[in-house]
Order: structure tokens, then sequence, then C-alpha cells
């Protein structure tokens, strides 16, 4: 191994590098790490060069290539640690790049992807191994290092510092989650980590278990070795040979698992946990440990003596048959080398439920059975204190006869999502709180706010000749009340007339998904690409639903029967939201889109102008960036998402619709709606009534 | 996905192609005077052998020696439906009896010693590797680049005192067997036992191998691997199915026949301590369960759905328990879980049994509320542990509360 001892894997000062950053898992990962230790320098992504990674610590750069991030990196800032992330057909290409351009910068490279041939794999080894180059994996989570609070890959998940604090303890597991949960449950018993690490539990490990101890062995940090083991492969057994050849100065404490599995036949989800050999076999690796440390499975409850009385107080280490015992063990240990725990408070391992409602059968239980509730720990309890009170975000069906989410009233405070429309009146918007009703949250920011009454205001008119301002003027004219011109108008829009934004949104929802970017105003989403598959797509049916001589699906909200002759078209009130945005140099992703589209379907010679996208668009638009955050973490549904923006027409419209009443009310004549006799047309002509008919009968 | 390749798949596709020297064989379902010339061929012998993926087919007497075509064809007929340890063959064929001097153990695969392919030779063929003794087998590790040489196998041969008339051909052998191994993608190969005739003469007298599905050359053409009939329960074969349409997130299930505890579990490590741990309490769990690595909602509501509508009407307890996860967003799982949980009982009526939950991990509030509230509003009890508790606690506790409610 090129490393001689543990942080030689992984200290502060390393500089990470990232294959196939933009990833869904790879760019999620790596903005937690940025957060936590900044460590990455840079990312390559084939096809995604110029990209950015946006994270709290800064923006990570993406490269088309790892040779180019090296051209581009400046010398001093040249990673001597890859993280690759590729799916598993490309891991070899990435690996043969880093080897070939990186050779002489790079000390190790971490594969987290699963799914790797195990001919690559061996591939991988040796030529990483004629280079004197590292591999953890393939299949790892990755290794944090407590001390430095430096990580690569996932271990710790979104908040590595709440489960790694500096201590005692290197975790070595073949599973991601155990390091994690391990980890943790140490902590508890107040005992810290000094590395946390990950092995990759695919068939072949390429950093094999002895070598990892020979590592912690070196390792002045490392007090205790916790290993979690799992069926497969020879590693524990030539580690075991390694310690009584060599001899091995720190003690263990070991967790195997799959034992019960193997009895039932069963594989335990993971290619490495293929048995292959007696060695290989859970039990066997027990009885290897149990062999080596020469003292039976730690026991809870029994008191240990020192050398020379049984049971003895383990030197070289001991095994754990419940894996919850391994704080018990470890601490057990630490005891006997005169150790002392790296914490003063820690808490009793024990069961700890958050939340009890056992209901009826709660009274039928014995007392150990019926536990009450526990104290639910920081920063949980603030947390789900906070959630509790947005109960949107659970949203789940029930009967609502008596209850409704959106609005209370308690006798003294009318709320709209538990705030007070009192407040509201005082501090904000009429827009603003509208939002709040139809989403379940206050605008995120003035930009919002602003552009979503912009939406309003454009639906109240586009002049009287539309067919909802004729609905309200036609009910005026009949002598109605205000609300029942507003109706009329109301009843005088529908799916095509002021409804097409909800099918935009679905429209919308086909390219975008609902776990595409994560923010709608996100500059860096390539929007053309999505704008001229989306034109492809449309070319295709079309030319299929002619060949076919059927019907096709029109996109919606493109086009306008008005503003539809110039070369390039525009409805105007769309431009006036459109140039908002951009004065406010932001962008709406879903309209950038449409426009994307326009010019992609005329340059792919579907229509002959290009078409202007319509206000029924610039509102979808606008209101599913409103909702989309919601909308990508399910926390609304889609059918809501869709109906906002026709909702949105809707309101305005209504208005508009009471503007006319109020209008045709106060200067309109009597029965002037009506069509005169004289120019209505007829079209059929007259035909007599015979004789038939039971009228005629008598 | 891996491929298991037994003998008739090797005879048929990869021993001629590889230059590897087989017996004569014929498929049982083949015309009957098809199968008497082969008899009349073979000097009126035969081996008839089940096409099965199980081991023990001799001690099952599901390999026999027949002399005549009546034998042959009553044995196809019997051997063709003789259940194995539980597997059903796809057919019966045979083979022609190979005289032999010596029988001979070869087998390929990626030593974890090494961390290369390895070749493992014995003298001592025709009986199970593990029991030949250290000293009678070599092995010897092999370049992944630059393969296995004649040489390097005649080394083995040597050092194994094999008699030297048959170093030359056997080394041969070897290579073909190597070519076979590394060209297909296989991840392991044996060759057991490999007959040597009086005369000098090897052939392949069994095999079995397995091909690596994610290697791109287990694609290989013009070759369709068949599949065996297996002892899959209804929600393991849809399971598997619903597991293969995606990579995205385990979908991973092993029925255990249990009676008590549905378990819905993440992570590969933490649900085979669960189910363990079920077993040791007395939980008698449904099966085994690994539904971690991160699945987006649908690919969770579609897993979720199937364990309802297959094991939610028996179970005693539902068990939903993972470590503290580093990748896997709660929130998600859990959506999915209750969504399928309330489908069910819309469809299905009320859902009388506690359910049991402990979780960690990234975006976990968020998940307890929105699980906590579907608990309630389908009127489920429920007790739920956050990180802090060890999921064996929990899942002692599961058991027991099981055990408890089953009784009264």
């Amino acid at each position: 191994m090129r490393a001689s001892k543990l942080s030689g894997l992984l200290k502060k000062g390393d500089r990470v590098a990232v294959s196939n950053i933009t990833g869904r898992e790879a760019s999620e990962v790596s903005a937690v790490s940025q957060k936590y230790c900044g460590n990455i320098v840079g990312g390559w992504a084939l096809g995604r060069g110029g990209q950015k990674i946006e994270t709290l610590k800064g923006s990570i750069p993406v490269y088309a290539t790892f040779d180019e991030l090296l051209k581009v990196t400046p010398r001093e800032r040249h990673p001597n640690k890859i993280l690759i992330y590729s799916p598993p057909e490309a891991v070899y290409g990435e690996v043969k790049e880093v080897v070939k351009h990186g050779a002489r910068i790079v000390e190790t490279v971490f594969i987290i992807t699963e799914h790797v041939s195990i001919e690559v794999t061996a591939k991988i080894h040796k030529i990483c191994s004629e280079k004197n180059i590292d591999v953890i994996g393939c299949n790892t989570l990755g290794i944090v290092n407590s001390y430095d609070m430096v990580r690569i890959g996932a271990v710790g998940g979104e908040a590595p510092e709440n489960t790694f604090k500096p201590g005692s303890v290197t975790v070595i597991s073949n599973s991601g989650n155990m390091a994690n949960t391990i980890s943790s449950y140490l902590l508890s018993a107040g005992i810290g980590t000094v590395f946390g690490i990950s092995t990759g539990k695919d068939r072949l490990i390429l950093t094999p278990l002895k070598d990892f101890l020979k590592l912690a062995e070196t390792d002045d940090k490392t007090r205790v070795i916790v290993l979690y083991i799992e069926p497969g492969g020879t590693y524990e057994h030539n580690a075991i040979d390694m310690m009584k050849k060599e001899g091995f100065s720190k003690p263990l404490v070991v967790y195997v698992a799959g034992e019960i599995a193997e009895r039932y036949g069963v594989s335990l989800g993971h290619a490495g946990s293929v048995v292959e050999g007696d060695k290989s076999r859970a039990l066997s690796k027990k009885k290897a440990f149990d062999g080596y440390f020469g003292t039976e499975p730690f026991l809870s409850g029994r008191r240990y003596g020192k050398k020379g009385e049984a049971p003895t107080a383990p030197v070289k280490g001991i095994r754990v048959n419940v894996l919850h015992d391994i704080p018990a063990a470890v601490t057990l240990v630490m005891n006997t080398l005169g150790l002392k725990k790296d914490f003063s408070r820690s808490k009793p391992i024990r069961l700890n439920p958050w939340f009890v409602n056992l209901g009826e059968i709660g009274k039928r239980l014995p007392a150990d059975l019926a536990l009450p509730p526990g104290v639910i720990p920081e920063p949980f309890s603030s947390h789900l204190k906070d959630r509790m009170q947005n109960l949107l975000k659970g949203m789940i069906r029930q009967p609502m006869r008596d209850a409704s989410h959106a609005s209370s009233n308690d006798g003294a405070t009318p709320r709209i999502y538990g705030y007070s429309l009192l407040e509201l009146m005082k501090k904000r918007s009429f827009i603003a709180s509208l939002i709040l009703y139809w989403t379940g949250d206050l605008p995120g920011d003035d930009f919002e706010e602003r552009i979503a009454e912009m939406t309003l205001i454009a639906a109240l008119t586009n002049g009287p000749g539309t067919i909802s301002a004729q609905g309200a003027k036609l009910s005026t004219s009949a002598g109605n009340t205000p609300n029942t011109a507003m109706i009329a108008t109301l009843a005088s829009i529908g799916d095509i007339h002021g409804g097409n934004g909800a099918k935009a949104v679905r429209y919308l929802l086909r390219y975008f998904g609902e776990q595409g970017p994560e923010s709608p105003y996100d500059k860096r989403v390539n929007i053309r690409l999505i704008a001229e598959k989306a034109a492809s797509d449309f070319k295709l049916k079309k030319q299929q639903a002619k060949d076919a001589g059927t019907e096709y699906e029109r996109i919606p909200c493109l086009g306008h029967p008005v503003f539809k002759n110039n070369p390039v078209n525009y409805d105007p009130r769309e431009q006036e939201i459109y140039e908002f945005i951009k004065n406010e140099g932001r962008v709406n992703i879903f309209l950038e889109f449409y426009h994307g589209l326009a010019r992609a379907l005329k340059n792919d010679g579907v229509t002959r102008n290009v078409l202007a996208v319509n206000i029924d668009a610039a509102i979808a638009c606008i209101w599913l960036g409103i909702c989309w955050p919601k909308l990508r973490e399910k926390r609304m549904t889609v059918k809501r998402a869709m109906d906002i923006p026709f909702i949105s027409f809707a309101l305005g419209r209504a208005a508009g619709g009471a503007g006319e009443f109020l209008d045709h009310q106060d200067f309109g004549t009597e029965m002037d709606m009506r069509v005169p006799v004289s120019e209505c047309r007829a079209l059929s002509s007259p035909r007599k009534i015979g004789q038939k008919g039971y009228m005629n009968k008598a | 996905m891996s491929y298991k390749i037994t003998e008739l798949t090797f005879l048929k596709y990869f021993a001629e192609r590889y230059g590897i020297p087989v017996p004569g064989y014929i498929a049982g379902e083949a015309e009957i005077r098809e199968i008497k010339k082969a008899l009349e061929k073979w000097g009126g012998k035969a081996i008839v052998k089940p096409d099965v993926i199980a081991t023990g087919r001799k001690k099952a007497g599901a390999i026999v020696e027949v002399k005549n075509i009546h034998d042959a064809l009553r044995e196809i007929k019997r051997i063709s439906s003789l259940e194995i340890k539980g597997k059903m063959p796809r057919s019966a064929y045979l083979t022609e009896k190979i005289s032999a001097e010596h029988e001979m153990y070869a087998a390929i695969t990626y030593s974890t010693d090494s961390l290369s392919p390895a070749i493992t030779i014995s003298l001592k063929g025709g009986v199970d590797v593990e029991s030949i003794p250290e000293e009678e087998k070599a092995t010897i590790p092999i370049d992944i680049f630059a393969g296995l040489d004649a040489y390097q196998a005649s080394d083995i041969l040597v050092k194994l005192s094999c008699p030297k008339a048959v170093i030359s051909p056997l080394s041969k052998v070897m290579v073909s067997f190597w070519d076979l191994f590394i060209s297909t993608g296989m991840e392991s190969a044996e060759i057991n036992p490999l007959r040597i005739t009086p005369d000098g003469k090897p052939y392949a007298c069994d095999f079995k191998g397995v091909i690596d599905g994610a290697n791109y050359k287990s694609k290989v053409p013009g070759v369709e691997f068949p599949e065996y009939p297996e002892s899959f329960s209804e929600l393991e074969e849809e399971m598997n199915t619903w597991d293969s349409a995606s990579h995205q997130g385990q979908a991973y299930v092993s029925d255990l026949g249990g009676r008590k505890i549905l378990p819905i579990l993440f992570g590969g490590g933490a649900s085979t301590i669960i189910t363990e741990t079920l077993v040791s309490a007395g939980g008698d769990p449904m099966f085994l369960s690994d539904f971690g690595g991160n699945p987006p909602y649908e690919r969770m509501l579609g897993t979720a759905r199937i364990c309802f509508k297959h094991k939610l009407m028996d179970a005693k307890l539902l068990l939903i328990l993972g470590g503290k996860a580093n990748n896997t967003f709660i929130d998600v799982t859990f959506k999915a879980i209750a969504d399928a949980l309330i489908s069910y009982a819309e469809e299905k009526g009320p859902v009388n049994i506690p359910v049991v939950i402990g979780r960690g991990g990234p975006k976990l509030v968020k998940g307890i509320v929105v699980i906590k509230q579907a608990l309630e509003y389908l009127k489920m009890p429920y007790v739920i542990f956050g990180p802090d508790t060890p999921v064996t606690m929990v899942a002692e506790y599961a058991a027991e509360l099981a055990n408890a409610v089953e009784n009264f």
C-alpha cells in the first residue's frame, strides 16, 4: 500500500475530485461534503463541462474530463484523492483516465459505484497497484476522518459532524450504513471516533482488512478498532494470520453478521456476500476471531476479571454477538487498557421511543412492552416541533368535513396555514397571503410575490370581446346582481379559454420531471437541450399522426389567435413578465423552455413562424416556479400544481368581470346584449308538423 | 444478476467453441432413433443426467448409467421429473460414458487473497473441492491482462506429480478453460471431473459456472441462457421482476416462511442483523428484505405495495427498520410506505396490527411526521424510535410485541 497510516487515506489538506459529479447522488453528496469540509476541488462529467455544482461553501467547477480538470486547476490544487461516482459501465474508463493523467498526483481512488463487474474490479486493482495508487472499494461509501473533520464519499450522511466526533475508536465496516450506525451508538456511550471506514462490500475488496489493520496500528489516535464483518472472502482469516504472525498491538471489538442468513441459505442482497468455501462463512470467521482473542464472546452483564481469572478481561479484544453490545464491549476493552472514555456525558443504550400510540392494545400489554414515550434528543426535538406546525408537509388523506390544513379559527384568531390572518393583514400583501393560502407557504422572496401579482393583473382583461368579459356583460344586461355577473365570467372560462395553464404544467412536468432541477430559477440548467428534445418529440408525433391520419396533441399555451403573423411573435402581456424577470437578473426555467421550444419548432420546420408564448403559458410557468420546491420534495400534489395557474387566471378574470359589470350596469342600455333578429342567420329551412302525435288522436 | 451455467449449456454453447474436449451428448427430447444412434456410437453405454441447478445430483439418484435404449428412455423420463433439493430439472440429457485412468479437478475463480483470477488444480477429481487435502491441490493467481499460459498450467501439474504423458494435453485444456472463463465474463467456473482416458485423452465430464451479469461479456452473441424452474414464492417472483426493472435502490426479498413480522428493512448490513435478531428473539420474520440504496419515491412505493399485497393480511406486526442512513432519504421512503399502506387499507379495509419503526438518516424528522400522521389516520397502533435506539434493541422489542399481540 502507498499509505502508511490511516491519515494517508484521508486527512486535512487532501484535495478531492469527483467523477460524474453532476449525477443525482454525486451532486447531493458533494454539496454536503463541501459544506462539511470543503475539500472538493472539482469534478468531471462527460458533456457537462462548464457547469457548476452550487454548495453553501461556493460552487464546485465541473469539467468535461479528468484531463481537462488537471489542465485548468492550478498545480497546488491538483487532486490527490479521487471519488468515482460513475455508472458501472463507465468506472473502468474513468479509472484508466485517472491513472493515465494523474499517476504522479493521485494517491487514493475511492469507488462508490455498485455493480462493477468483478473482471473490471480485478483490472482496476492491477493497473492502480502498478502505479502505487491505493483503491478503496468498489461499492464503498467512503471514509471520514473525525479529528481533521474531513470526509470523502457519503459516510455520515447529511451531517457527519453529528456522528463522527474525535475520540479513540476507528470503525472499519463492510457496510457503509453500519460504519455510521455503530459510530452513533458509540457516541451515545461517550466514545468518539478517529476514522469511520466503509471498506466496500463487493466480492473483491481492493484494500483488504489486513491492510486497514496495519494502517490503524500505526495511527497514534486509534486506541481500539471496531470491525463490522459480513460473509464472503478470506479477508478476516488473512488478517488474523497476519496478526498472529507479526503480532498486533491494538485491541479489536468484532461483530460478524450473516450466520443465520447463511443457515436459511439466502444471500444477503449484496454481491460481496456470495459464500464460497468455509473460510468465507460467518461461522468460520466468528471462530477464527474467538481463537485469536482467546476468549468467549462478550456477554452483557458478566463480570470480567483480570488475567488468570475466568473469564478474563480481553487484551487482544473480544467479539460481540449482539450489535448493541458494541459500546459496552469497547468500554470493557478501554477499562482493561486503563483508558478513559472520550466524553464524560453519555447516555445509557436503551429503548427510547420517540412516539408511542398503542391505543387499545397498549392497555392489554405487560408494562415492559407498553412503553411510555421517551425523550427525543436534540436537534431532532426542535426540528420535530417545527415540522409538526406545518401540516401540509405531511399530507395524508383523511375525512376533511370538519378539518382543514388551509384555515383555522380558535375563536380568537383566524389563521391561514397557521399564520394569523390579523398579522398577515398588518404585515403582508394580498398576493403574499394568497400564495400562502394556495401553496401552504409564504412566498420565497419579493421577486416571487411581485411576479405572482403580475399574473393576476395580466389575467384581469384582454378587452371586452373575450368570452369571459362577454359572460359578465350578458349577465349584467339581464339585470343580474354583481356576484351573478362574476359567476357568469367564471362560467365562461374553461379548458380552452383560460384553463390551458393546467395542461401547460402537465406538459412541463413531462420534460422537467418531478425530481428535476433543484431551483426553478437556476441559470445553469441546459434549457436549449430540453427544448430541442421537446420540439423533436413533437415533430415526430405530428408526423406519425399525419401518416396515420389521426389527431395529435397540441402543445398547450403556444401560439395566439391575435399575435401570429410576424416572423417572431410575442404576446405583449407575456413579454412584460418575461422582461421583468430578465431585468431582475433572474430566469424562470419553464418560461425559458417555452421560448426555446418556440424557436426550436421553427428551426425544425414544424412551424412557419416563431409562435408566441401566450399569457397562459407565462401564468403556468410563474406558478409552477413558485410551487416547484414543494412539488419536487413531494410536499405538494401534481394536481394542486396544475390547478393553481387556472385558479390564478380565474381569480384575475372574475375581478375583471366585476369591472365589466360595474361599467355595463352604469352605462349600458336595457337588453343591449340582445342580438337583433335582423342580424341572426337561419341555417335551417322552415318545416311543417304533420298529423301524428297524441294531441291529434281525439 | 448472474447466470448459472450448467453442463448442458456448457456442452451446447461453449465446449466446442473454446476447444475443450467433452464426451458426446444428446438431449433427452431428441427423437428415439437419434438416441438409439448415439448409444450405438458410444458402444451402447451412456450416462443420464438432469439439467438442473442443484448440488447432490448423484446422491439423489439423478445420475445413472444406462446400457440400452429402454433403460435410457425410462431414466430420461424419470430423471427429468425428479425434484432435487426442491429444484425441478428443465430436462434430462445423455452423455457418452468416458472410462478414466485419472480424474482431475480444475476451477478458475477470483481469489480474495490475490485480488485476481486464480486457477486451482487437483489430481483428485470427482469429489467436492473442500474435501481434497490442501497438499493435493495447487492454486496460482492469473494475471488478469496476460491470462493463463500453457507453461504455467504445466508448472502446476508438475508440482502435483501429474504423469508426464498427459501434461501437454492437460495444459492445453487449462488454457482453453481460461479462454472460456475470461471471454464470457465468468466469475467462477469448475470442471469436475476432468477424466483422462487410458490413452491419455482428457474429457471435461461435468461443468458448472457463474457468469457475472455486470460484465458486458455476459451478453454472449447467439447464446440465450436457459431459465431454470426456481422455487420462488409469489412475493419473491414479483419482487425479483420489480428489482430487475431498475438499478435505483435495492428491492430484495428472500422468503423465510415466517408468520409473524412483516419486515420492511433498509441497508444490506442492517437488514441482515435485524433479521438475525428477529429470528433469535422468536419474531418469526416473514422474509429477509433490503430496500436501502436511496430508492426514489415510485420505486419504494412499488416495493412496499408488493410486500403488503402478499404479506400484510397475515402479519401480526409491521416493522419498518434500518440503521442510520448515509444517503437514503427517509422522508421519501417513509412517504412511499405510508401511501402504500393507506392505499392498501382503502382497498382491503382497516389493518389492525401494531407498527414498530426505527430509523435514522437524512430528512428523518420529515419522514417521521409523514408516517406518524398516516398511522394516526389509519388508527394503527405504533411505536417510533429514532437513531439513538440500536436496531437490534428495536428488533428484540418488535419480536416480543408481536408475540404478545399474537396471544391476545
